[in-house]
C-alpha cells in the first residue's frame, strides 16, 4: 500500500495528521471549484478572509458559530464513547431554541438579578435538548430502537415543532402589529441576551466562550477520570462484560444521550440568546448536522472537537461573506465540508487496511 | 487456486529432499513497547512434519505464530521461505504464500451456515452453495472432519466450530497449517479426531505447527518439539517421545512456585457445613422452545467444591448464565445464603458475595481495551473514588498488590488487558472475583480452558485456597480430570438434567463417563 509509510508515523502524531490532511485536500479542492465557477480566485479568497477574520466583528461572529459546533461536537464525542451515535443535534438545537425563547419571553426571568435572566433560559434550553436526546436513549434501552434512526427522526420533529411555534400565535408567534407581521417570535428582552465578553457590540464575543472552554475539559475529565466515565467507556467497549461487572448499563446509556442532547440544547440557547435574539423558521440552519461532522472529525478527542469547531465556524462566516461579495455560492462551503468527510473516510480506511487486522 | 495448487506441488518436490526446511526463522525478535515478547528465536519448518511448540503462558507462542501468519512484523531477524525473504504484509498475504492459521478465537459469523462462512471473502458474483457443500464433503472425507455444511454456526459446538476453521484453511491447500492451542477447547474424543486430522494433513505434504501444552498429544503426534520460555527457545527435540521429561523441565524451569495444594484432608473435617447456594428446580427454555436446563436442584455447602461434569452443550452455559445473573431462569429458583436471587441482576449477585469466572473470558470476563488495573477492579471501580474522581493511584497500588498475589505477569498494571496472554488474563479475572469482600460462593466455568500446565496448577491452587477459607465453589468443567483433581463431589449434566452424582474419586471415572453419555447409573 502506498500509504504504508503512515504506519511508521507515531500514533500521537498520526491522530491529528489524518484530519489535517483531509482538511487540506478539501480546501485545495474548494479553491479549484472557485476557479471553475469562473470567479476570480483572489477576489473570492479575499472576501472569504474578510468575512472569516477580517475584522474584530468577523472574528467574534466566527467564534460564536464555533461555540455551537463545539457543543454539539462534544456531545457527539461523549455519546460515541458509549458506542452511541447522536445525529440529533439539529433537533436538540431547535428545542433548545424554543425553550430559551419561551423562558426569556414568558418565564418572568427578565428582571432577575445576578445574570439569572440569561442563565435560566440557557438551563431551560439544555434541559429541553437533554430530554430530546434522552428520549432516544430510553427508547434504545427499553425497546432496542436504533438511536441513529430515532435521533434523526426526532431532529425533524424538533425542526417542525419550531415552525409550528413561530407560526401559531397561540404559541410563540409575535402578536400582529404594524411593524411585526412575520412568522417569528418577539425579540427577547435585552437582559436575557448573552452579555458580550468585552461589553462591546463591535466585538460581539459572548459569554458562551468561557462556558465552552470549561465544558470541553470538564467532559474530558468526566470521561477519563470519573466512575461515570469509566462506566460509559466500558459500556461502549464491551457491554456484556460491563453488565456482568454490575455496571448500570441502562442508566449510563440514557445519561450519555441526555448529556449529548443537553449540550445540543445549550447550543440552541447560545444561538438564540447570543446571536439571533428572536426565534424564526430555519433557526437551526444546519448547525446540528455540521456539529455532527465536527464530532466525527474529532475522532473521539475533545481537543479535536475544538479544532474542528473553529475550522467550521470560520469556514461558515467566510463562505457567507464570499457569496455576498464575490458572488461565489456559499454552498461551496458545504462542498468543502463534504470533501473533508470523504477524504477523512478514505484516509482512515487506507490506514486501517495497513494495520492488518 | 492455481497459486496454492502449485504451492502444494512445490512442497511435494521439497518433501522429496527430506528434512530440508522450507520455512526458516532466523534470530527473530519481537518487542511490544517495552516488553520483549520474543528474542533470538530460530525455527525451521520442514515439509510434511508436525512440529509442536511448547511453552507456558506468556512464553511467546502466540506471538511467534502471529509473526509467521503476518499479523505482526518482527522487530529483529528475518524469515526465509524457500530460501527467499518472507515478509508477509498481513494474514491475507501469508495465506497467499501458503501459510494458514487457526486462532484460539474463532472468526465465524454465528448467524450464517457453515457453507456461507466458507464462502465469505472467497465468493465472487453468485454464491455457489451447492459446489461449496460438495467441497466441504470431499474435504471431510479426505481428512476425516465430520461437518454438516448447512448447519448454522450458532448451533455448533466449539469442536465443530474449530473444524469449520480448519476446513477454511485446508480449502486454500496450504503448505503450513498453524494451530494455536487447538485442543484446549476440545473433548477427549474430539482431540483424538483432531490429531488424526493433523496426521493426515502432514501425510499429504503440508507441515503442521501445533501449539500445545498437553504432553499426551506431543507423545502422540509430534515429529519434533521446540520449547519456548520467556520469549526464547530453551529446548529442542528431534525425538520428543523419548525426552518428554526434559522438555517439561525446560518449559517450567524457574517458574515461580504455584501455590501448593493445601493439605485438604486435614482442613476438610473442620469445615462448617452450612448452605451457601441452594438451587431449586432451575429450568431454562430457549427462544426456540428447547429445554436447555431442566429441574436442576443442588445444595452447595461452605467449603465445598462441587464439580459439574458433562459434555459441553448440555446445559452448563445456561446454568452459569442464570446463576451469575446474566439471564433469568424460565422455572425454579436459587438462593445465596438464603437470599433469593433468581432473575436478579449481575450486580445483585456480585453484591451477595458470588464470584463468577465466566466461560467466555473475552465476551464477558474482561474488557480488553481497558488496562489490567481497570479490569481487576471492573466490578468495584466505585471503591476508588475521591472527590468525585477515580483515584487512579490507589487503584494502581491495589492492582499491583493483587498482581503479585495472583502472579499475574504483565509489563505494568497499565498494560492493555488484551495484550496479556490467556493464562495471565484468567489469573487477573480470578484475582478480581476471589477478592470480593464478602465472597461466599464462586461459580467458575471452564476456568482452565486454554491455559498451560503452570497456570492450570495456579488456578487450582486459588480455587482450593478459597474452598479452604469456607467459600463454596461450583466448578463447571468439561475436563473430567480437572473435576476429579479439584472437586469434592461431582454431578453430571446430560441434556440439561442431572444424571447423577458421586464423590470425586478416580475409581468413579467409568461411572461418570457413562452418565456423561446419558446412561442412568
Amino acid at each position: 500500500m502506498s500509504l504504508s509509510f503512515l504506519q511508521r508515523v507515531p500514533q500521537p502524531l498520526l491522530r491529528p495528521l489524518i484530519p489535517l490532511t483531509a482538511v487540506l485536500i478539501a480546501l485545495l479542492f474548494g479553491v479549484a471549484l472557485v476557479a471553475a465557477t469562473g470567479a476570480s480566485v483572489s477576489e473570492a479568497l479575499g472576501a472569504f478572509a474578510e468575512g472569516a477574520w477580517g475584522s474584530p466583528y468577523a472574528i467574534a461572529a466566527s467564534i460564536n458559530r464555533s461555540l455551537v459546533f463545539a457543543l454539539v461536537g462534544i456531545g457527539f464525542v461523549l455519546a460515541e464513547r458509549a458506542r452511541l451515535i447522536n445525529v440529533g443535534g439539529e433537533g436538540q438545537i431547535a428545542v433548545g431554541g424554543i425553550a430559551a425563547t419561551a423562558v426569556s419571553l414568558y418565564g418572568g426571568v427578565a428582571d432577575l438579578p445576578l445574570g439569572l435572566a440569561f442563565i435560566l433560559p440557557l438551563l431551560a434550553a439544555a434541559l429541553a435538548g437533554g430530554l430530546w436526546g434522552g428520549l432516544p436513549g430510553v427508547l434504545k434501552v427499553k425497546a432496542g430502537t436504533n438511536e441513529v434512526i430515532s435521533t434523526l427522526m426526532l431532529s425533524f420533529i424538533g425542526i417542525w415543532l419550531l415552525y409550528w411555534c413561530v407560526q401559531s400565535s397561540a404559541l410563540l408567534r409575535q402578536p400582529m402589529s404594524n411593524s411585526g407581521t412575520l412568522p417569528e417570535s418577539l425579540e427577547i428582552p435585552s437582559s436575557t441576551m448573552l452579555p458580550f465578553f468585552f461589553g462591546d457590540p463591535s466585538m460581539p464575543l459572548h459569554v458562551g466562550l468561557p462556558a465552552v472552554l470549561v465544558i470541553g475539559p470538564l467532559v474530558a475529565l468526566v470521561l477519563w477520570r470519573t466512575l461515570f466515565g469509566m462506566h460509559l467507556r466500558s459500556v461502549g467497549l464491551n457491554q456484556q462484560a460491563a453488565h456482568r461487572a454490575g455496571m448500570p448499563i441502562a442508566r449510563t446509556l440514557i445519561l450519555a444521550m441526555f448529556i449529548a442532547g443537553a449540550l445540543g440544547g445549550l447550543a440552541g440557547g447560545f444561538m438564540l440568546q447570543g446571536e439571533q435574539y428572536s426565534l424564526k423558521a430555519g433557526f437551526s440552519s444546519g448547525f446540528g448536522f455540521d456539529g455532527l461532522v465536527v464530532g466525527l472529525l474529532a475522532r473521539g478527542s475533545i481537543a479535536g472537537v475544538f479544532a474542528g469547531a473553529l475550522l467550521f465556524g470560520f469556514l461558515r462566516s467566510g463562505g457567507i461573506y464570499m457569496e455576498m461579495v464575490a458572488q461565489v455560492p456559499s454552498a461551496l462551503v458545504l462542498v468543502v465540508q463534504g470533501v473533508i468527510i470523504l477524504t477523512l473516510a478514505a484516509v482512515t480506511l487506507i490506514n486501517r487496511r495497513g494495520e492488518a487486522v | 487456486m492455481e497459486h496454492s495448487a502449485s504451492a502444494m506441488h512445490q512442497s511435494q518436490q521439497h518433501a522429496a529432499k527430506a528434512g530440508q526446511p522450507w520455512l526458516q526463522l532466523e534470530s527473530i525478535g519481537k518487542r511490544f513497547g517495552s516488553f520483549q515478547a520474543l528474542q533470538d528465536v530460530a525455527l525451521q519448518i520442514r515439509p510434511g512434519e508436525i512440529q509442536c511448540l511448547l511453552g507456558e503462558n506468556g512464553a511467546g507462542k502466540s506471538t511467534l505464530c502471529n509473526l509467521i501468519f503476518g499479523v505482526h512484523e518482527p522487530t529483529a531477524g528475518q524469515m526465509l521461505l524457500d530460501g527467499g525473504v518472507y515478509q508477509p504484509q498481513g494474514p491475507a498475504d501469508a495465506f497467499a504464500q501458503g501459510i494458514a492459521m487457526v486462532h484460539q478465537h474463532f472468526s465465524l459469523v454465528s448467524d450464517l451456515s457453515v457453507v456461507d462462512n466458507l464462502l465469505l471473502g472467497q465468493a465472487h458474483g453468485f454464491l455457489r452453495r451447492g459446489a461449496m457443500a460438495d467441497r466441504v464433503a470431499r474435504l471431510a472425507e479426505q481428512y476425516g472432519l465430520q461437518l454438516d455444511p448447512h448447519a448454522l454456526i450458532s448451533t455448533l459446538s466449539v469442536g465443530e466450530r474449530q473444524r469449520v476453521e480448519i476446513v477454511k484453511c485446508l480449502m486454500r491447500e496450504p503448505r503450513l497449517l498453524v494451530l494455536d492451542e487447538p485442543t484446549a477447547v476440545l473433548l477427549p474424543d474430539e482431540i483424538d479426531a483432531l490429531l488424526r486430522v493433523c496426521r493426515r494433513v502432514a501425510a499429504q505434504g503440508c507441515s503442521v505447527l501445533l501449539v500445545t501444552h498437553k504432553l499426551a498429544e506431543i507423545k502422540q503426534v509430534a515429529d519434533r518439539v521446540t520449547v519456548l520460555r520467556g520469549g526464547r527457545i530453551v529446548a529442542h527435540s528431534e525425538h520428543p517421545a523419548d525426552e518428554l521429561d526434559a522438555l517439561v523441565q525446560a518449559m517450567i524451569q524457574h517458574a515461580p512456585d504455584s501455590p501448593a495444594p493445601p493439605a485438604a484432608a486435614a482442613s476438610r473435617s473442620t469445615r462448617l457445613q452450612d448452605e451457601v447456594l441452594q438451587v431449586d428446580g432451575l429450568g431454562v427454555t430457549d427462544v426456540q422452545g428447547v429445554t436447555r436446563l431442566d429441574n436442576f436442584t443442588l445444595v452447595l455447602n461452605r467449603g465445598e467444591i462441587i464439580g459439574v461434569a458433562g459434555v459441553e452443550g448440555n446445559g452448563q452455559s445456561e446454568l452459569a448464565s442464570v446463576l451469575s445473573g446474566m439471564s433469568s431462569p424460565s422455572r425454579g429458583r436459587f438462593f445465596i445464603n438464603g437470599e433469593e436471587l433468581s432473575g436478579a441482576s449481575p450486580q445483585a449477585v456480585t453484591r451477595a458475595g458470588v464470584g463468577v469466572v465466566p466461560e467466555d473470558r473475552h465476551a464477558t470476563g474482561c474488557i480488553t481495551d481497558l488496562s489490567l488495573a481497570e479490569n481487576i477492579f471492573l466490578n468495584r471501580l466505585h471503591e476508588f473514588q475521591r472527590w468525585g474522581c477515580l483515584d487512579r493511584a490507589a487503584m494502581r497500588a491495589a492492582a499491583s498488590e493483587l498482581m503479585r498475589r495472583f502472579d499475574v505477569r504483565a509489563a505494568s498494571v497499565d498494560s492493555r488487558f488484551g495484550g496479556l496472554s490467556g493464562g495471565n488474563q484468567q489469573k487477573a479475572v480470578l484475582a478480581r472475583e476471589l477478592t470480593l469482600r464478602n465472597l461466599t460462593c464462586l461459580i467458575a466455568s471452564q476456568p482452565t480452558r486454554g491455559l498451560d500446565v503452570g497456570a492450570v496448577q495456579a488456578v487450582y491452587g486459588h480455587i482450593r485456597a478459597a474452598r479452604d477459607q469456607g467459600v463454596g465453589v461450583l466448578l463447571i468443567s468439561s475436563e473430567l480430570d480437572e473435576l476429579l483433581t479439584v472437586a469434592d463431589r461431582i454431578v453430571v449434566l446430560y441434556r440439561g438434567r442431572i444424571m447423577g452424582s458421586c464423590p470425586a474419586q478416580p475409581d468413579q471415572r467409568a461411572r461418570i463417563g457413562a452418565m456423561m453419555a446419558g446412561q442412568t447409573p
